[in-house]
């Protein structure tokens, strides 16, 4: 695959230590586009493994609006079915610039492993060093061992050496997408972790066309429902709840974007220090990145202030767990206090609501936001239409979130930039075939 | 017939090489497009031979003479060796046909080749070897009384930018001078000047070339030594560290290239960075300066090669991108600090540090794309080791920098590195394309 890609997949046997790689055949892309549709299909091929798939779109780290996604493939403890999780922020980009465009890792290691792929080389090297270590603690050790505060890493914390069903695929510091528990299969493993990072490129075959067509999406974003609006606090005011918005309010400090993302769905709170602070702060963490909205609004429900819910997020971080599945088993476990939901960590189980088919991650509101979309409020049509938006943004690379904010970003835009950067004719005919056998 | 229309200068003199390093007759004549391959009929044809290059690569050297390797490579010359001082001393330079040696703390290279590197150069232009130095490689073998200098005066060329009072620099004051004994070399500009030829073969006709001044000398040629070319003018791209009117008396008019021979060879003294990738006509200089002064001389054949083939080579190759990737991970990360080391009388910049590792790095594709890998033995375990050496370093030197520690030393140490590992990374990368070619 020469345009748009890498044209290389990393096959990883944790258990022999071997690595070897796979030329990303025209043929594949041609049939199954990418994204999740490749990820499938290299789960399929290795199945008998119990493999993690990770995996980048098309668009993937392209000028293409929203082009931050990554997808991790596996089986999902938490619906024993086939998932895909999403990893944004700088990782998906930082593995296709690493070299690769998918990663298929198998078997499992016999000691605990730490697998890093740079510039199309992948090195796997204990991790017993790390073993036990929380997810914040991981990632600056590996940060300050390979001496790169720009290194992405895609890792567990205990939740996922213990084998948690809600133990989350962390991005650096912060909660993922993941509410699938695929952190689990990391664990189970023995891989800690993956640092991503490279400095390679990847060919547009009509570099002037699609650029052009970029550029063109982005103007009309920038008229579109989206534009002026920033935060996840404007994401619960978009989807009904504006006091979540307001009840965080006074702790936010900024907000930031996952690569090229033209929104910025994360929003950066103080709670060590005052965040109306300019100047570089006194302490080298006085907060904490919000990146998803169900775990704050569990937490508000159950009765913490907003503080107190930031501080527990914080801690779901670092113990890599996923948040909204602490807030939802806490309520049904009539748990109302910070300190004793955070001990509870450990032994936390039951069943969590997950919207949806169990596909896509629910990580992502499962509806439009700010634009309607032209749905009407029928449930089921909105819930159809969600598979739909989920799957062509796990297929091409675009940030789920901002793919339901954003009907600018069609099908065919997303089509016609693939014919651009590649000059493959891939028709609708064959992202329908992709989507339907994604959804099974 | 070795030409077409649409060669460029590169392929042109590249294809002269690859035909005088199968064994083929050429000769040439000057003309005013620059070396022409002419019939040996012609009155004046000269005979064409293939180089052998060393590089000098030890003390003193800053990175520019990364950009001779890059001339090299894009011109074919592939029978190169990089020395450093110690090699200098073991070696020697008798097999060479040609040494270059680039920019740099002059004294530094001085002193690090001392009396028996300069002793080894005299002999070697003595027995017919050119010598080709630019900006510090110029000043080296001038004239001079100043202790180590002195052990080289070769040159009879005075330098023109030397003041016993610094004149007032007008931007870059940390760039502009480097002391000289009790006087101080200026610079009076920086970038890009214009140079014009005087038609004195193998500078065929009165020619307008470009090329950047990186702190070499402005000339007075003395008895003996030649003037090839003079500093004309200066372009849009000049920066002036001095107030102009005293740039223009210092550099207009001056010499910007001297010859001067001695014994059956020559010295060749450039001002400017002739061999600098941006200016192709410049680089065609060099490389006709080469050809037209090379003489067949004995090729003793090299001992002890390894070749590498296969899963071995694979490896090897994959090693060293390893190392590389590791380096330029964490140089890339230290490019964004506000850091600068003076080691010698140069200033070095964290960016300086992917200087190195790139010129090594945009090869190993074409390394990764071999079946052989050619070696002298001991090289392939001593690329790998300094390969992980030079990753070692970097961290340590990011560790320093993190917890407030001073990191000139380890800076220190990190250059010295880098230059014995990309050395050892081209002498393997152009003997592997040396055998490709055969």
């Amino acid at each position: 695959m020469e345009y748009l890609s890498t044209g290389k997949i990393l096959i990883v046997d944790l258990e022999t230590r071997e690595v070897t790689e796979e030329e990303l055949a025209d043929d594949l892309v041609a049939g199954r586009i990418g994204g999740a549709g490749i990820t499938k299909h290299l789960y399929e091929q290795h199945e008998e493994r119990d493999p993690v798939v990770l995996g980048t779109g098309l668009l993937t780290g392209t000028l293409y609006p929203g082009s931050a996604l990554g997808v991790v493939t596996a089986k999902s403890p938490v619906t024993g079915n086939l998932s895909h999780s999403p990893f944004t922020l700088d990782a998906a980009v930082e593995l296709k610039y690493a070299g690769f465009d998918y990663v298929v890792i198998k078997g499992v290691s016999e000691k605990p492993a730490f697998l890093w792929i740079h510039d199309g080389i992948a090195d796997i090297s204990d991790a017993a060093d790390v073993w036990g270590k929380d997810v914040w603690e991981t990632t600056n050790a590996w940060r300050k061992t390979l001496g790169d505060d720009l290194i992405q890493t895609l890792l567990i914390g205990p939740a996922g050496e213990s084998g948690s069903d809600f133990a989350q695929i962390c991005v650096n510091y912060w909660a993922s997408g993941d509410r699938f528990g695929l952190g689990k299969r990391f664990g189970q493993k023995r891989l800690k972790g993956i640092g991503l990072r490279g400095m390679g490129l990847f060919e547009i075959a009509d570099a002037e066309g699609f650029v052009d067509r970029c550029l063109e999406l982005l103007t009309q974003l920038k008229s579109g429902a989206a534009s002026g609006k920033k935060g996840i606090g404007e994401i619960y005011a978009a989807l009904g709840m504006p006091e979540v918005r307001d009840w965080l309010n006074s702790l936010v400090h900024r907000h930031s974007a996952c690569f090229n993302t033209p929104f910025a769905t994360n929003t950066y709170v103080y709670l060590d220090e005052d965040p109306k602070r300019l100047t570089e702060p006194e302490t080298d963490d006085p907060g904490f990145k919000i990146t998803e909205l169900f775990g704050l609004l569990g937490l508000k429900k159950i009765g913490l202030s907003a503080e107190a819910a930031c501080r527990l997020l914080k801690a779901c971080a670092r113990y890599g767990i996923d948040g909204a599945a602490v807030a939802e088993l806490s309520e049904k476990a009539d748990l109302k206090e910070s300190g004793e939901i955070e001990r509870s960590f450990a032994s936390l189980t039951g069943s969590v609501t997950l919207p949806g088919k169990g596909i896509f991650s629910p990580w992502c509101p499962v509806g439009p936001i700010f634009s309607d979309f032209g749905l009407s409020r029928d449930a089921s049509e909105t819930e159809a239409w969600w598979e739909r938006r989920q799957a062509v943004a796990y297929i091409f690379g675009i940030h789920p979130l901002f793919a339901v904010m954003s009907p600018e970003l069609t099908e065919e835009s997303m089509l016609e930039a693939v014919r651009l950067g590649t000059e493959m004719e891939i028709g609708r005919e064959t992202l329908d075939g992709v989507i339907a056998d994604l959804a099974g | 017939l070795l030409y077409h229309g649409a060669m460029n200068h590169f392929e042109q003199v590249a294809a002269i090489n690859a035909a005088l390093a199968r064994g083929d007759t050429l000769f040439c004549l000057p003309g005013d497009a620059g070396l022409t391959p002419c019939s040996p009929r012609e009155k004046g044809a000269r005979p064409l031979f293939y180089p052998r290059i060393g590089i000098y690569a030890g003390s003193g050297t800053s990175h520019s003479w990364l950009w001779y390797a890059d001339l090299f490579d894009r011109m074919g010359f592939y029978d190169l060796a990089f020395f450093d001082e110690s090699a200098v001393e073991k070696r020697g330079l008798t097999d060479l046909d040609v040494l270059v040696v680039s920019g740099g703390d002059t004294f530094a290279v001085a002193e690090g080749l001392g009396p028996a590197g300069a002793s080894s150069l005299r002999v070697f232009v003595g027995r017919g070897g050119l010598y080709i130095g630019s900006c510090a490689g110029a000043y080296l073998p001038m004239s001079s009384s100043k202790n180590p200098l002195h052990l080289f005066n070769c040159v009879n060329v005075k330098v023109k930018n030397l003041s016993r009072v610094l004149p007032e620099a007008v931007r870059m004051s940390h760039k502009f001078y480097s002391a000289y004994g009790c006087d101080f070399i200026f610079h009076p500009v920086r970038e890009e000047v214009t140079v014009r030829t005087r038609g004195i073969p193998p500078f065929q006709g009165s020619k307008k070339l470009l090329a950047p001044l990186y702190g070499g000398p402005s000339m007075w040629a003395g008895e003996n030594a030649e003037v090839l070319a003079h500093y004309e003018g200066f372009t849009n791209k000049t920066v002036f560290l001095v107030d102009r009117s005293l740039a223009e008396e210092i550099l207009l008019g001056s010499a910007a290239v001297v010859r001067q021979g001695m014994g059956a060879g020559y010295f060749y003294l450039f001002g400017p960075h002739f061999e600098h990738p941006h200016f192709p006509e410049a680089n065609k200089r060099i490389a006709e300066t080469i050809l037209w002064h090379t003489g067949k001389g004995s090729r003793p054949s090299e001992k002890g090669l390894e070749i590498l083939e296969g899963k071995i080579s694979a490896g090897f190759v994959r090693d060293l991108k390893r190392e590389l990737s590791n380096s330029r991970i964490v140089a890339a990360g230290m490019e964004m600090m506000p850091l600068r080391w003076k080691i010698g009388d140069k200033l070095y910049e964290p960016e300086k540090i992917r200087v190195f590792l790139d010129a090594m790095w945009k090869r190993i594709e074409k390394l990764e794309k071999r079946d052989r890998i050619v070696a002298q033995g001991a090289q392939v375990s001593q690329a790998v080791r300094d390969g992980v050496a030079t990753t070692g370093i970097l961290r340590r030197i990011k560790g320093e920098i993190e917890e407030g520690h001073e990191t000139l030393s380890t800076a220190t140490e990190l250059f010295v590195h880098l230059r014995k590992f990309s050395s050892t990374f081209l002498e393997i990368y152009f003997k592997t394309l040396a055998e490709g070619r055969t």
